[in-house]
């Protein structure tokens, strides 16, 4: 339900850019929308698995310079090859992120102060390591993995292949879910629901591969998200460790008098986003094209706000993965379609400002949980 | 005694859903006097206090109260304030942070200007500190205090505000002997000034020391009012538990089997709060209930919690499951042996409000529908939704959010989600507190399914008649240690007086 009403917030948004900017719903433009949507987005979606047990991680703006900075340095100044600079860096993520969990966890310190830290280490080291220069993630003109991340786009036919896998992979496990739900004796949605939103969902993979089609194809950025989506989604909803993220942020005593183990959920929520961070900071990287001191700044709270926009609590205990997808669409429509109109940066931040709290006050005056007497 | 009354309470009546907690009952309170409330845990002592103190507004029950002779309404908690009345909570209401003299100005600061004016907040504090002789440094934050003088910091500040009747719940439960003794000799100074108080305690000690009279209440109707001089111990405890009440607790024995849980000489240390428990020995066997009882405070829960490895550091003693050790070694590892715990704050430490049923029923036992830390989800429902329907749920589906449920419904989700894991001892802790009849009924019936099945049951209980009904022996306990296992034959006067310390 509250789903819906975010999908007709996004409606809304794209016609008003559709009608203000014909450019805006033009294939180059979305093509470009899709590919910084999937910046933001896998973000957002590591943030809510550590938003979901009710911690918070200011660090990862720095975060993403850092890790990509490192990846580029390796590269350009040490020769490394891509694939083993960006290995070597997204190891040091998950080192990073890990070590940051165990201190939350084991020195019993608010993850709003070591995060907070962490934003102002990892800044800093970005910048040493970066000598406060432009680095370019490929020397002059010039491929590598690390450079295609953003400048590579599925070949049409690849493109229609594999929605066409996608999409009947996704038919298969719905129905052969389904079946197993019936002869287990559950309850089953209706027979026209199910093919409805079956129906729908397939008829949009098409629409956006078409869509991708008329510029250069599908992003290879929307396939790191898409990946990204589908790993999170299974963790928070077909996981032991993701019922876990959920019952710690719901309910800490009663998770520990459950039998779940408190801390090391909340330390794999931090190890994880590691990798996430890690995986950001490259696409970040590479899509501006090099190391520069401004790389992943205020990503952090892009990331929070997605997550918000999309139903996560601060609290902890409520949010998914569909709603962080749509709340990261959610704001990157509008900053690209503030662009677009030439919005000047004041501005820029002033409207997204809004957003985020009419959207949270809409969360609170209508979907309101029940409430929580202490 | 003066001829007309302070406070008087005329044909109180409070209904929550199908349950009368309060039947048609009468209360009075002179000035002057000290007035004592006994009587189990259930029988409407909280909720008369709720009404007095208008946290149950006016019209939400039938009857109504008299001040000094004229009809009041107690709307809100200030009405009641502004009435004089003032309620000193068992959970006390201090912030830690702020200073003695802060809290005992909190909400009514002396201000200069718009400023507030510290200097004569503590003058005033100092005066006031003096004036009930304690020695109390009003600048030291409240958090530093021992229990004892936060109580009294919180009967200052009732009385700051000039409140003229006091009502203090089960104030003792947290003191130390000493603490106590210092309590009541200042509540009779407060008598000789002429403030009225209602006392709420279930140490008949402290009643008769105390009290000027003595209102029983049994399931929300009032028994008897005493004056002191007419009564004893022995005739207080027969007013409070009256009828044959083994009738209701349809306990069926079961076969009792080798011992699945042994307890020897258990010492343990609190750790965050709590009772110090002190060498504590029983056997717990198989198709067997064995009850706990006590008063509140007596270390019951502390015993149960720290058995399932979430409290407390053991200093000697040993505890067996099956005949193997068990260390303390925390609610996941408790579980895996095969323990399962229901603890008595079922909103704290049970439910997972936002969250579904069928959420709240696995999460102990996920691992037995997972694969590589995968949930099968189908599987994991049709468990779910067997437990549910053999629970009886009132609920449209397993994927209702547990917090619309009633008390009697997420207590049943709570205790599905022990019975999940499949334990081979269930430690049940108030299991049937403040839920409905029917709901208790079903909770009994279930503890039955469980000996049926072989499983040793630990239940806790307040609720004298349960206790009594529902075990097959009873173990009770004060201030931490054992003090007697009783069989289900006794006389309750007996097990009563084993809680109360009188032999």
């Amino acid at each position: 339900m509250r789903n819906l009403s975010l999908v007709a917030a996004l409606a809304l948004i794209v016609a008003f850019f559709g009608i203000a900017s014909p450019e805006f719903l033009s294939p180059r433009n979305l093509s470009m929308l899709a590919i910084e949507l999937s910046i933001t987005a896998t973000l957002a979606l590591g943030m809510l698995l550590v938003l979901l047990p009710g911690q918070i991680d200011l660090s990862v703006g720095s975060g993403v310079g850092l890790l990509g900075g490192i990846a580029s340095v390796l590269v350009f100044q040490r020769g490394w090859p891509a694939p083993a600079a960006m290995g070597a860096s997204l190891a040091l993520g998950v080192l990073l992120w890990h070590l940051m969990g165990r201190l939350i966890v084991g020195q019993n310190l608010p993850p709003f102060i070591v995060t907070l830290g962490g934003l102002m280490v990892f800044k800093g080291l970005f910048w040493l390591i970066i000598g406060n220069s432009t680095i370019p993630v490929v020397p002059g003109g010039a491929h590598n993995l690390y450079s295609l991340l953003t400048t590579y786009y599925l070949p049409p036919a690849a493109g229609w292949v594999l929605a066409a896998a996608a999409g009947s992979a996704l038919a298969w496990t719905r129905v052969r879910e389904r079946s197993r739900r019936r002869r287990l004796n559950l309850e089953l949605e209706s027979g026209e629901l199910f093919f409805l939103k079956l129906f729908v969902t397939l008829q949009s993979l098409l629409l956006f591969v078409a869509l991708m089609n008329q510029f250069r194809g599908i992003p290879l950025p929307v396939l790191l998200l898409a990946a990204t989506a589908l790993a999170v989604g299974v963790l928070t909803r077909r996981t032991v460790f993701g019922r876990h993220l959920y019952a710690v942020g719901g309910n800490v005593e009663a998770a520990f008098i459950s039998g779940v183990p408190v801390e090391r959920t909340i330390v794999r929520a931090f190890t994880v986003m590691g990798a996430v961070v890690a995986a950001t900071g490259f696409l970040q990287t590479a899509y501006a094209g090099a190391s520069t001191t401004t790389v992943g700044e205020l990503m952090e709270l892009d990331a929070v706000a997605a997550c918000v926009i999309g139903g996560t609590s601060l609290r902890g205990g409520r949010g998914s993965a569909a709603g962080v997808l749509i709340g990261a669409l959610i704001m990157a429509a509008l900053l690209n379609g503030m662009t677009l109109l030439a919005v000047s940066p004041e501005f820029k931040f002033i409207a997204r400002g809004c957003v985020l709290t009419l959207a949270v006050w809409m969360d609170s005056r209508f979907h309101a949980p029940a409430r929580h007497i202490s | 005694m003066p001829a007309d009354a302070l406070l008087r309470a005329r044909s109180l009546t409070k209904r929550f859903g199908g349950v009368t907690a309060l039947d048609r009952v009468d209360f009075d309170l002179y000035e002057g006097e000290i007035h004592a409330l006994c009587g189990e845990n259930g029988a409407g002592k909280s909720t008369l206090i709720k009404l007095l103190s208008g946290i149950h507004p006016f019209g939400s029950y039938e009857g109504g109260f008299e001040l000094r002779g004229r009809p009041a309404r107690f709307e809100s908690v200030a009405d009641a304030e502004a009435a004089g009345i003032a309620v000193i909570h068992q959970e006390l209401a201090l912030v830690g942070e702020m200073s003695v003299a802060e809290n005992l100005f909190l909400g009514s600061e002396p201000v200069r200007g718009a400023f507030i004016d510290y200097e004569r907040m503590l003058g005033q504090s100092r005066e006031l500190l003096r004036r009930f002789g304690l020695a109390i440094d009003p600048s030291l934050p409240a958090g530093s205090l021992g229990m004892g003088q936060r109580q009294l910091v919180e009967i200052l500040k009732a009385l700051r505000k000039n409140s003229g009747i006091l009502i203090l719940d089960e104030p003792t439960a947290a003191l130390s002997e000493a603490e106590s003794r210092r309590l009541l000799s200042i509540l009779r100074d407060l008598r000789a000034q002429g403030i009225s108080c209602v006392y709420i305690s279930h140490r008949l000690e402290e009643i008769f020391a105390l009290a000027d009279r003595i209102t029983v209440l049994r399931d929300g109707s009032t028994v008897a009012t005493l004056r002191r001089e007419d009564a004893d111990p022995k005739l207080l405890i027969r007013h409070m538990v009256g009828r044959e009440i083994s009738e209701l607790f349809p306990r069926r024995r079961a076969a009792r089997g080798e011992a699945v849980l042994s307890v020897s000489h258990l010492s343990v240390e609190p750790e965050g709060g709590g009772r110090t428990l002190e060498d504590i020995s029983f056997e717990l066997h198989a198709g067997e209930v064995l009850g706990i009882g006590g008063l509140m405070g007596a270390g019951r829960s502390e015993l149960l919690m720290h058995l399932f490895g979430a409290w407390g550091r053991r200093r000697s003693g040993s505890v067996r499951l099956a005949g193997a050790e068990l260390a303390c070694g925390g609610p996941e590892e408790s579980i895996r042996r095969g323990l399962a715990l229901v603890s008595e704050d079922r909103r704290r430490h049970g439910l997972f409000r936002g969250q579904d049923i069928r959420f709240n029923l696995s999460l102990s036992s996920l691992e037995r529908f997972s694969r590589r830390g995968l949930v099968d989800s189908t599987v994991e429902g049709a468990a779910a939704l067997s437990m549910f329907s053999s629970l009886k749920v009132r609920a449209s589906g397993i994927g209702v959010d547990v917090g619309g449920l009633s008390g009697g419904n997420q207590q049943k989700v709570v205790l599905g989600k022990a019975l999940m894991t499949d334990p081979r001892v269930v430690l049940l802790d108030e299991p049937t507190r403040g839920i409905d009849v029917g709901s208790k009924q079903e909770v009994y019936a279930f503890i039955n399914d469980l000996t049926d099945s072989g499983r040793g049951v630990l239940l806790v209980s307040s609720e004298l008649g349960e206790l009594m009904g529902m075990s097959d022996r009873i173990l009770m306990m004060r201030d931490g240690h054992a003090v007697g296992e009783f069989s289900p034959e006794s006389d309750a006067r007996a097990l009563i007086a084993a809680a109360l310390g009188h032999a």
